[in-house]
Parts: structure tokens; C-alpha cells; sequence
């Protein structure tokens, strides 16, 4: 068997990197800005048609992210079925997903790490959809091998070389700068507060509420990093990647305590995973917002509330349907599951009771869909990942959305995904990026591609989405635990609140756990 | 790109300031400017060659270009040594040197790789260091001549670092655009070689009445003239017989398609085809392999009416299916047009599998197996067969997985059949077990076997079924070459030395297969 690759397929000339041909064709380019039509007439308050219709239903949820989605399943699954799903803007919310050139891809977030038990209702609805396939309440369930993460993984650009994983370890001295926060790590995940309960969990409500453990919320990140000696400079572009990735801001402006959650809270195993194994579709979490939607079968109607008030027998909604009529809808009890910062506009009693200043800070996410006629060609090192980060990069990396399918060959085309989030102060990144031109913002997506590649690879882009969010994510700056948010929990009456924003981490399990809250609340 | 100016260390110890800025020397300044583009030439055409074989090209090229900067530094410095009287004469003799060396270096090299193996690199590093200190002696010694020759000082260096970057971005731009995509790297070499000898012997002939020994130069240049005409005209025939050396006989068909690369060759009565450089079949043994591959499972199934074949677009397992009557259709699901095309239309292979493809019962589909079974609805199949590549990376590990296999017994009939081309049980017998739990996992019911083929040696199968009670067949088809009752009873029977370890299944998140594979054959390459 002759093992030798003698002709790979490429001429001599691809082994030319620096040579670059002709300026490639431009891309058909697609910029999305869902929501933000509909939230700034309401910011403006701008003024509506008559309502030419009325509705009734025993429960209206507003918003269908996670949170309205979870809260649907979960009454349809205790046999609720007087229930109407009000979309919003952005249906599917940051869970959504896109079809590019027939190829599957995330719109938004595009993995779930296993859940632990402490995630009963993540578990529950994964086996509802079928992705956990056995041993529900075990400690390691089984799970879908489709859905898990398959090799490789994971991979770094660092020093002009690919590697494997994430955390920088090419050097001794970055493999004992890993090894030294590893075992930090390790130590702060195992660690229990004064009431018993684990110092980091998820959901937040979860974890312990000893104040010895909570000081932590008073300072920042990269504080205590400094005080803990994590400071070698490829580990600190690692958790400055983290800390961009799931907070939308650098270690400077995130709590410590958010910091250290994130790397100390997920505990899931699998009974056919490795420790740290994620759930993943070639379309991203909107594989579960579109089973919840399947599983729940709720009546949905397409549109957006514009106004809700609360009366003594009922609640009076105000909505704006897709194709801008008015519609008057009245429910016995409203599940609101948008934004904090849009239910502000829509409902004066929580405008009273939560003023703005009280708001989480928001971060802005861009996510962008690269439609790619082939495989850009690769520099030395790891083989293409299902996530690749170039460490110290501008952006967040990017995931191959082909990664998962089986193929007898490579697919002749294929979508990556790169994000970029937690650039600059939040406010500006959100101007710029409201105001910035089509060919700006392409240039901006795609820095970190044109780190990883070179030049050549753009004559591969054939089309480009880029999908912003103005306030992406909420930002868990130090004090995000005392936010006066949180207090929206125990407020009684017949709307109740859901969505991440309220605990203040913007992950699938906790804004899933908001939904799952709010529907056993109403159930009673 | 540096040009060669770069590594000149000792310009500065000619700085004495000269006096007749009048005169000018163009036939050295041409000289210059094809010196430079040459010297740029052969370090682009040892880097590109060393990536085309050996891959890596981050590395062969930043370790090729070190090796040559580091060789011309060492020139600059030999440069000294020259006799200040001999000047112009050593700078012709290097000129032809160059040429010779440079001109058939990459002949050279493709014909070491092809025949020697393994002094490659090394033969790679020699030749690029020797062509480096030449052409590292070459501008030195040019500066000298012009300084010999009274130009001011000042001009001197301007002019000569002028025409040296400029030689250099002339063949920065012509390799890659001109000369490698219109002549191939051995015949850009060549062409390279060419320009060297060609102005040695100009010189010789412009100066050679300040040439003592003006008459053996050149008789030397036309010597090294002669050599790379003779190699140009024979460049290509080298590189052809050097891709044939690789693969030990002559080639009758290569074909770069989007998916592969296929090459044809053929000695004497063996036709073998390779594909991206690995073996397929070789027509002295074919039929162990593809017999084994059919009989075992379709001889045992004389209810079945309709089959698929998963790879193999060279027809060669139809051939197998087709010496049953019964057989109503036969489904072949290949990747690659050009395959199926190749041994459909050419006479000479089509004759190989017996013109399957053109059998009107045989359908061929263009696709990706795995694609084409996620979507494929109608009857299900009496008997699958999965001829898929070896599972030497992730994501041809993934079609030996217990999903795919899950699917392939979504698609059978009642009572039908799956059989698994799963690689060698003797150099990789873990990864054989591993499919065979794999299979197992999946909830069928398995009949492990092999097959010696010389060509590959001793080969493994997997038949699988959702029913157990499997029973190897006692009657086959006639025309058979290797199978008969005895034979394929001996199949089934795996030695004390060949019994099953201990494995896990193949998932698609742990891929366990692709790493017993690559341990175990790893092994045997040792």
C-alpha cells in the first residue's frame, strides 16, 4: 500500500500562499437586523393602525427564543391547549437558524454543552426531541451520537499554526500556564457554598448564595485573574475569547464571579461522551427551538405585541401582526418572553417598576452565514475543526456547519459561521454597527477568516448573511447579581416574565429554565 | 520573496571610490538582471516541488528559502577567495555551473523521489545548498567586475541592486503566472538553466579577448548548452516516467477530477487503478477480492431480486452481481463521474468488468453514497454492498459508524443483506473488529470473513443482517475463479492468530476506528 500522497490534487502553484490572483468577484451580500424595525417604532412609540380584529386565548406567551418556546412545550406538555405563541420580531430568537445555498447553519447560537441533573427541564426536553436517548435521570445519560460533537473538535491559530483544542498548551510555558488554570478550575467547579449548594451552577438560581462566595460578584474578571496569577499572555486571549463569546465583553468588564461560572458551572456527562462534550447541528439550536416548536404544536400567531395592559379579569394586548394589521388580543395570563429592554415599551407597570438604568448592560453579536464553493485551502497544523478560533483574534472563530453530516467525500460546498462579539464599549460597537456600510460590515465579519487563509480564500465566498443584533446578549458586569431585575421572579399578577435577561447570563439553559419557571407558575 | 542582494555582506569592502563613471558595462548588467531572476528561480522551483511531494509547504518552503539565504551568505563569503585576475572567467564557469545544476535540478529531484525514496530530503537540502553558494557568489563577483571596470562606486551598487530587484520580481510574477502553469516545474528549471549557460557563453563571446582561455569556456557552455536542450526536449518524458517509477509501471490514464485523482497503469497483462496515489485493484487479483466481496452474501440469498453498491464505480462487484439471472436491479451509487464514466465508455476497461455498466439492468447514480441513503425512499434492497475507502481520517470514519449502518438497515428488504468491505483483520485487526462491533451496536447480526489478495493481503468482510442464522452458501454461480465450496467454507474460519481483541464500537463522536486504524497500520509501516 503506497502511503505516500503524491499528487494531492492541488498543482504546485497552491503551494504558493503568497501569490494571490485577480480581486475575486464580491459576494452576494445580505444584511439582517432582526427585531430592530419593530423595537425602535416602539421605543418611538410610533402610533398604530385601529385593531381591525380581536383574539382570545386562555394564555398568550410573547416572544418564541428559548424562553417563550420552553414555556410553550412545557404547557402543551401538561395538556394546556388554550395557548397562543405571539412569534415577535425574531422568531426562534438568538436559537435561530438559516438556509444558505441549501446548507444548513446557525443564525445564532450553535451548540449546548450536556446538561447536568440540576437541568431536569433541559434534560426532559432533549428526550422529548429525542437527542437524549436513555438514562434521563442518570448522572451520564445517553445521548444522540448525531447531535454530539464528533472529532475533530476543536482547534487554535496560534503563532501561524493550527492546534488542537482550544486552550494554547504548543508551549511549556502555555502548558503550564493551562495546567495551573485547569486545576483552579477544577478546584472552584467542586467548591460548595455555607448553604451546601454548589458554588457554580445553572441554573443561576441554583447556585449558592454564600456571601463569602458572592463577594465575588464586586469585582472584575481580570482582576481577579490578576490576583490569582492566571496572567500568562496566550491563556489570557483564551479566556478573553470566553468572556467575549458568552458575555459579549472583555474580562475587564465582566463580573468575576460571572468569569468563574462560566468555566466552573458545566458539569453534564454522557454515557457515550468525553467530559466536555457538546450537543451541535449542522443548523445550531435551532434543531431544539424547531422540535419545541413540533413538540408543542401551539396555535402561533406571526407578529409582534405592541402594547399590554393588565386588567383585573384579563389581559389586554395590543399586536401587530406580519403583515401589519392590528389585532386586539385578550388573555387570561401572558407569559412575556422577550427582552427586558423591549417589554419596558410594551408594559407601563414594568416601565414603573424597573427603570432603565436598572437594565442589564447589552453587548452586540454579529453572526455571519459565508456561503463557500469548496474548502478554502489550509495552512500547516490541526486539520479543519468544527470550531476554529484564531487566538487573538478580532473575532470569535468560526464553526463549519457541514462539520456533522456523513459524507463518502468532502461536500462540494459548505457555510461557516463566524461571530464576533465584546468588541469596544458595547454603546459605540451598537452605533457603529447601526450605521456602518454593507462593504465595512463584510470587512469586519470576516477578519478572522482572513487571519486563518490566505488571500485566495475569498474567491470561494459566494454569499454572505450577516445577521446583527444591537443588543445580542446581556452583559453580567460586577453586581449583575443584586440586579434588580432578578426581583421580576416573585412578581405575582397575571403576567409573568421569562427570558434570560432576568438572571442575567444570555445561555440556553437558563433562559429554557426562565420559560420552564413561568409555565409551572401559571400551571399552578 | 528576498531578493539576492540580501546576503552580500562584504559590498562595503569594495568601497574604494572609482573614476571612470563614464563607461558603461550593459552585457554585465543584463547579466545582473538574469542572474537575479534565475538565482529567485530555482529556490521557487525546490520550494514548490518539496511542498508538491512531501506536503507541508509552510514548512519546506521557510526551511527551503532558509537553506538557500544561508547557502548564498556562504558564497558571498567564498566570493573573496577569487583571483581579483581570473574574475571573469570563475564568473562564467559558475554561470554554466548554475545552469547545469539549476536546469536539471528538478528532473533530478522528481527522478530521486520516484526511484530512491527515501535520501529525498536530503538529496533536496544538498542540491538547494550548492545552487545557493553559486548564486551567492554571482552578484559579488559581478560588483567586482564593474569595479575592475572603474564605475563609480555609488552607481555601481544603485545599478546592480537595481537590476537584481527588478530580475526578481520579474520571476516572482512569471513562475507562478507563466512558466509553472505553461511548462511545468522540470521544464521551467530547464528554461532557467538555459538563461545561465546562455549568458556565460554571451560573455565569453562579448569579452573574449580579455579571456585567456576564451575558447574552452565556450566550448564548455556549448557543452552545458547541449545537455539542457537535450533535457528540455526530454523533461517531460522524465517527469511522465517518474510518476510511472512511483507507481512501477507505465501509465496509461491520469485524470485530475473535482474528487480525486485517477491514475491507470499497466505492465504486461496488469492493469491497475490508483486513486490520490493509493491502490484499488490491481487485474492480476481483482477477482479475489470482488468475489469474495459478492458471493458469499448474494450466493445465500436466492429470493433477491434487487442490490446496491455503494462505491465502486469500477464496476467491478456489478460484474460479480450480474452472474446471478435473478438479479432484476442492480443500483451503483458512485461519487465520481469521471469513474463510472471511465469504465463505462473506454472499451478497454469497460471490457474489465465485463461492460456491467452498460448492462440494461444496472443503474448508475452520481452522488454521495451517504447523501443519496439519507433521502433515498422505494423498496428496500436485498443486498447492500458498502465498498467505501479505508477509514483513514474522521470523516471517512463517520460511513463506518453505527448511524450509517442504522440507515443501511433502514434501506434492506426482508431477509436481506449488508456486506462491508472492513479492511485487513491480519495488518489491522482492530480496526476490522471494530467494525464488526460497529455492526453489532447497530443490531445486526454479523458473519465475520476474509479473503487472501495478494495485492492487498489478507483481506476482511463483514456480512450483516437484522435476522440471525446466516449460513455460508453451498451452491455459487459458475465462471468463478477463485470461490468454491471449500474455499469460501475456509473463510469463515479465523486462525488462533487472527482471533478477535478487544474493541469498541465505532461512534460518530469518538471515532474509535480511525485511531485503531491508524495504530495498527502504523505498525505494520514501521
Amino acid at each position: 500500500m503506497k502511503r505516500r500522497d503524491f499528487i494531492a490534487g492541488a498543482g504546485a502553484l497552491t503551494a504558493l500562499p503568497w501569490l494571490a490572483g485577480c480581486t475575486p468577484a464580491a459576494p452576494l451580500v445580505t444584511v439582517l437586523r432582526p427585531g430592530l424595525r419593530e423595537g425602535h417604532a416602539l421605543r418611538e412609540a410610533a402610533t398604530l393602525p385601529p385593531p381591525s380584529g380581536e383574539l382570545r386565548c386562555g394564555v398568550a406567551i410573547l416572544g418564541s427564543g428559548v424562553a417563550g418556546l420552553t414555556a410553550a412545550w412545557r404547557l402543551a406538555r401538561e395538556g394546556r391547549r388554550d395557548v397562543l405563541l405571539v412569534d415577535g420580531p425574531e422568531p426562534d430568537g438568538n436559537a435561530a437558524g438559516s438556509l444558505l445555498g441549501g446548507i444548513a447553519c446557525p443564525r445564532g447560537a450553535h451548540y449546548l454543552p450536556l446538561p447536568d441533573p440540576g437541568l431536569a427541564h433541559v434534560r426532559e426536553l432533549l428526550a422529548d426531541l429525542g437527542v437524549l436517548t436513555g438514562g434521563l435521570r442518570d448522572d451520564a445519560p445517553e445521548y444522540d451520537e448525531q447531535a454530539l460533537v464528533h472529532p475533530a473538535a476543536e482547534r487554535t491559530l496560534a503563532d501561524g499554526i493550527w492546534h488542537e483544542g482550544l486552550l494554547p498548551t504548543s508551549t511549556a510555558a502555555d502548558a503550564a500556564a493551562a495546567a495551573r488554570f485547569s486545576a483552579d478550575m477544577t478546584a472552584w467547579s467542586a467548591r460548595r457554598g455555607d448553604d451546601g449548594r454548589p458554588a457554580f451552577a445553572l441554573p443561576l438560581a441554583a447556585s449558592s448564595s454564600d456571601p463569602a462566595l458572592r463577594t465575588l460578584d464586586r469585582q472584575t474578571f481580570s482582576r481577579w485573574l490578576e490576583e490569582a496569577g492566571h496572567t500568562h499572555p496566550p491563556l489570557r486571549h483564551y479566556i478573553d475569547y470566553a468572556m467575549r463569546d458568552d458575555y459579549g465583553a472583555r474580562p475587564d468588564r465582566v463580573s468575576a464571579w460571572a468569569g468563574l461560572h462560566y468555566f466552573c458551572c458545566r458539569r453534564g456527562r454522557a454515557r457515550n461522551a468525553e467530559a466536555g462534550a457538546v450537543l451541535t447541528w449542522p443548523q445550531g439550536l435551532s434543531a431544539l427551538t424547531a422540535g419545541l416548536r413540533r413538540a408543542a404544536a401551539v396555535r402561533t400567531l406571526s407578529g409582534h405585541a405592541v402594547a399590554l395592559n393588565e386588567r383585573r379579569a384579563a389581559v389586554e394586548l395590543m399586536v401587530q401582526t406580519a403583515d401589519r394589521r392590528s389585532v386586539t388580543l385578550v388573555a387570561d395570563r401572558v407569559i412575556c418572553a422577550m427582552p427586558l429592554h423591549v417589554a419596558r415599551h410594551i408594559d407601563p407597570a414594568l416601565a414603573a417598576a424597573l427603570p432603565r438604568e436598572a437594565l442589564p448592560e447589552t453587548a452586540p453579536w454579529l453572526v455571519a452565514n459565508l456561503l463557500l464553493d469548496g474548502f478554502p485551502h489550509e495552512r500547516a497544523g490541526a486539520d479543519l475543526a468544527w470550531d476554529n478560533v484564531v487566538l487573538g483574534g478580532q473575532g470569535l472563530g468560526y464553526v463549519v456547519a457541514t462539520h456533522q453530516l456523513t459524507r463518502v467525500a468532502r461536500p462540494a460546498a459548505t457555510v461557516f459561521t463566524a461571530y464576533r462579539a465584546g468588541w469596544g464599549d458595547a454603546g459605540e460597537a451598537r452605533r457603529w454597527l447601526a450605521s456602518a456600510g454593507e462593504a465595512d460590515l463584510l470587512e469586519f465579519a470576516l477578519a478572522d477568516l482572513d487571519a486563518a487563509y490566505d488571500r485566495r480564500w475569498r474567491h470561494r465566498l459566494n454569499a454572505v448573511e450577516l445577521v446583527l443584533r444591537g443588543h445580542g446578549m446581556a452583559i453580567p458586569t460586577p453586581g449583575f447579581l443584586d440586579a434588580p431585575a432578578r426581583a421580576l421572579r416573585d412578581r405575582g399578577g397575571r403576567v409573568l416574565h421569562a427570558h434570560a435577561d432576568l438572571g442575567g447570563l444570555s445561555l440556553f439553559e437558563e433562559a429554557s429554565w426562565w420559560g420552564e419557571r413561568a409555565a409551572c407558575q401559571l400551571l399552578g | 520573496m528576498l531578493p539576492q542582494s540580501r546576503s552580500t555582506p562584504d559590498l562595503h569592502d569594495s568601497a574604494t571610490p572609482g573614476t571612470d563613471a563614464g563607461r558603461h558595462h550593459p552585457g554585465l548588467i543584463v547579466a545582473v538582471f538574469v542572474v537575479a531572476s534565475c538565482g529567485l528561480a530555482y529556490e521557487l522551483i525546490a520550494g514548490a516541488l518539496a511542498s508538491y511531494l512531501l506536503g507541508e509547504s509552510v514548512l519546506r518552503f521557510s526551511t527551503i528559502i532558509g537553506t538557500y539565504l544561508f547557502a548564498m551568505g556562504v558564497g558571498s563569503h567564498l566570493s573573496k577567495y577569487v583571483d581579483e585576475k581570473a574574475l571573469l572567467a570563475r564568473f562564467i564557469d559558475i554561470e554554466l555551473m548554475v545552469g547545469l545544476l539549476g536546469g536539471l535540478s528538478a528532473c533530478a529531484l522528481f527522478l530521486i523521489y520516484a526511484w530512491a525514496g527515501s535520501p529525498f530530503r536530503v538529496s533536496l537540502y544538498a542540491l538547494v545548498l550548492l545552487i545557493g553558494v553559486l548564486v551567492g557568489m554571482e552578484i559579488p563577483l559581478v560588483m567586482r567586475l564593474l569595479h575592475q571596470r572603474k564605475q563609480a562606486f555609488e552607481a555601481l551598487v544603485s545599478r546592480v541592486l537595481t537590476f537584481d530587484y527588478l530580475g526578481a520580481l520579474a520571476v516572482s510574477l512569471l513562475f507562478p503566472l507563466v512558466f509553472a502553469p505553461l511548462l511545468g516545474l522540470a521544464r521551467t528549471a530547464v528554461v532557467f538553466g538555459l538563461l545561465n549557460a546562455g549568458i556565460g557563453l554571451w560573455l565569453t563571446h562579448r569579452y573574449r579577448a580579455e579571456l585567456p582561455q576564451a575558447r574552452a569556456l565556450k566550448l564548455r557552455g556549448l557543452l552545458v548548452l547541449a545537455v539542457l536542450l537535450a533535457a528540455l526536449a526530454w523533461a517531460q518524458k522524465l517527469t511522465d516516467a517518474a510518476e510511472a517509477g512511483l507507481y512501477g509501471d507505465s501509465v496509461v490514464h491520469r485524470e485530475t477530477t473535482p474528487f480525486q485523482r485517477i491514475v491507470l497503469t499497466r505492465w504486461q497483462d496488469d492493469t491497475r487503478l490508483y486513486l490520490n496515489g493509493n491502490l484499488q485493484f490491481s487485474t492480476r487479483d481483482e477477482h479475489r477480492y470482488h468475489e469474495a466481496l459478492v458471493h458469499p452474501a448474494l450466493a445465500a440469498l436466492p429470493q433477491a431480486r434487487r442490490v446496491l453498491v455503494l462505491g465502486g464505480g469500477d464496476g467491478l462487484a456489478v460484474r460479480e452481481v450480474l452472474k446471478y439471472p435473478q438479479i432484476e436491479q442492480v443500483t451503483l451509487i458512485e461519487l465520481d463521474p469521471a469513474m463510472t464514466r471511465l469504465f463505462r465508455d473506454t472499451d478497454a476497461l469497460a471490457a474489465l468488468n465485463a461492460h456491467a455498466l452498460r448492462d440494461p439492468r444496472v443503474t448508475t447514480v452520481n452522488a454521495d453514497a451517504a447523501q443519496w441513503l439519507e433521502t433515498a425512499a422505494g423498496p428496500g434492497w436485498d443486498l447492500i454492498i458498502a465498498d467505501f475507502p479505508d477509514p483513514s481520517h474522521y470523516a471517512l470514519g463517520k460511513l463506518y459508524a453505527v448511524p450509517m449502518y442504522r440507515l443501511m438497515a433502514r434501506h434492506l428488504a426482508p431477509g436481506g443483506l449488508i456486506v462491508v468491505q472492513s479492511t485487513s483483520p491480519w495488518y489491522a485487526p482492530r480496526a476490522y473488529w471494530c467494525v464488526d462491533a460497529t455492526l453489532r451496536e447497530a443490531g445486526l447480526h454479523t458473519a465475520p470473513y476474509h479473503a487472501s489478495v495478494p495485492s492487498f493481503g489478507d483481506w476482511g468482510f463483514l456480512i450483516a443482517g437484522r435476522e440471525a442464522g446466516y449460513r455460508p452458501p453451498s451452491a455459487l454461480p459458475a465462471g468463478l475463479r477463485h470461490l468454491d465450496a471449500r474455499t469460501l467454507a475456509q473463510m469463515f474460519d479465523f486462525p488462533p492468530d487472527m482471533r478477535a481483541p478487544a474493541v469498541e464500537p465505532n461512534r460518530l463522536n469518538t471515532q474509535m476506528l480511525v485511531h485503531y486504524f491508524e495504530e495498527d497500520w502504523s505498525r505494520q509501516m514501521r
